[in-house]
């Protein structure tokens, strides 16, 4: 191994990074957010009991998951390209479409946790089927997926590199550039990698900080979905 | 079937070979990698148990497109080998999925109750023969569900390799789309052949659980 290690070029490049590195938590919180929206709903569509809901619900999950995230965004990028969205806005909706179908199937297992009972309860003290959902199901369902909920969401933040290859300039598009601009390639990429593992630690504490989330991740972490 | 894809229906089905075959190889040795180093972690080797807990943290927050970049590009540069990008791939993979499969069978290994070890050792049995025709076998056949996630993941994190020049499925693809430029009919091909992979993966591993699966 005779590789001279050279770190200047990175340090001088820190720029470029930092510009990454905000690019990719802008990526992940925006994918996140709609994820989560997309999870919410398709998750709760997936337990009603309505049997076409719950197919469609199904239908979702399945397709979506089970298409490359890759493809996801090839396909907002290039063959819905009539759209002419930014290549940002088709990285959100990649993301978002792959991993809410992530999210929808921890919901509905989490719904599925929380117990009959307490929908029974809460439908008879007079609440509406909605309001029993917001009120009563979701604070509780959502406390018991916590921990599968913070690896969905640093399973995220590692996927928003894929929309590198549709130009977004992310962590790891900025990478490449820096990397085709001094030939340093193993100290770039070991300090992007350094700097997502931070990230994904960071923001898997966070999903914890759900009242009692703390708890339930104590108790033993529920199915990784 | 529309004109682009029955044109080239032999590079998209080699394509899909490629897939098939990066799936196949990074499967069975990301499966015997993870299954090593989740003992590693379970049984406590010293000294090796620190270097296995550093590689799986390292990797599970790593991105798949970076560990390819250091599999493809800085690792060669670093040690001074020649690599390709097939070779380079699967190298990835495999590094990727095993992080993953190692903590699956951690957690597995972790659920076999601590009795049937005692067991076992009172019959008689050395340390290695419990771990091996005890622990491990009740272990993965607990842990097959999330096998079989990690693996359909895998096929679609197979995509990627096009990023750094292989052409499998979905680099072939995008090599047809560059030149006859449908992009919804190619698009949409490689989709469904994806989803109808992934989706009979997943209900095999349904069907083999079923059949072998230990419930708790």
């Amino acid at each position: 191994m005779n590789y001279h290690f050279d770190w200047t070029p990175i340090w001088a490049a820190r720029g470029l990074i930092a510009e990454g590195l905000l690019l990719t938590i802008a990526l992940s919180a925006a994918s996140l957010a709609l994820s989560t929206i997309i999870g919410l709903i398709v998750g709760g569509a997936a337990t009603a009991r309505s049997r076409t809901v719950r197919a469609c619900a199904l239908f979702f999950t399945e397709t979506m998951r089970n298409i490359p995230l890759l493809i996801h965004m090839y396909i907002w990028y290039m063959a819905f390209s009539f759209l002419r969205l930014p290549a940002f806005s088709c990285a959100v909706l990649g993301l978002s479409l792959y991993s809410g179908a992530y999210v929808a199937e921890v919901v509905r297992a989490g719904i599925g946790a929380v117990g009959r009972g307490q929908m029974q309860a809460a439908l008879a003290t007079g609440l509406t089927g909605l309001q029993a959902m917001r009120l009563i199901v979701y604070p509780q369902a959502l406390r018991i997926i916590a921990p599968s909920l913070a690896s969905l969401f640093s399973q995220l933040i590692k996927d928003s590199s894929l929309a590198s290859v549709i130009a977004v300039g992310e962590l790891t598009y900025q990478a490449g550039a820096i990397d085709g601009q001094t030939f340093r390639t193993f100290e770039v990429y070991i300090t992007i990698s350094l700097i997502y593992l931070v990230l994904v630690t960071a923001a898997s504490q966070l999903v914890l900080l759900i009242p009692g989330a703390r708890n339930e991740a104590a108790a033993g972490r529920f199915a990784d979905a | 079937m529309p004109d682009v894809i029955l044109k080239n229906l032999p590079f998209l089905l080699h394509g899909l070979w490629l897939t098939v075959e990066l799936s196949v190889w990074s499967i069975v040795l990301g499966t015997l990698l993870g299954l090593l180093v989740g003992t590693i972690r379970f049984v406590r080797v010293p000294v090796l148990n620190v270097l296995a807990a550093i590689y799986v943290e390292i990797i599970r927050g790593t991105p798949l497109l970076v560990v390819l970049f250091i599999t493809y590009f800085a690792l060669p540069a670093l040690f001074g080998y020649r690599t390709t990008a097939y070779r380079a791939a699967i190298f990835g993979f495999v590094l990727f999925i095993a992080a993953y499969l190692a903590e699956d069978f951690r957690a597995g290994l972790r659920a076999v109750r601590p009795t049937l070890i005692q067991a076992g050792l009172a019959t008689g049995l050395t340390r290695w023969q419990v771990l091996r025709h005890i622990i491990l076998p009740q272990a993965v056949r607990r842990v097959l569900p999330s096998l079989f996630n990690q693996y359909v993941r895998l096929i679609k994190f197979t995509s990627v390799a096009s990023v750094i020049g292989v052409t499998e499925l979905t680099g072939a693809g995008l090599l047809i789309n560059a030149r006859d430029f449908h992009p919804v009919t190619i698009l949409a091909t490689i989709a469904i052949v994806y989803l109808v992979v992934c989706s009979a993966l997943s209900l095999a591993g349904r069907a083999l659980y079923a059949q072998f699966g230990v419930r708790t």
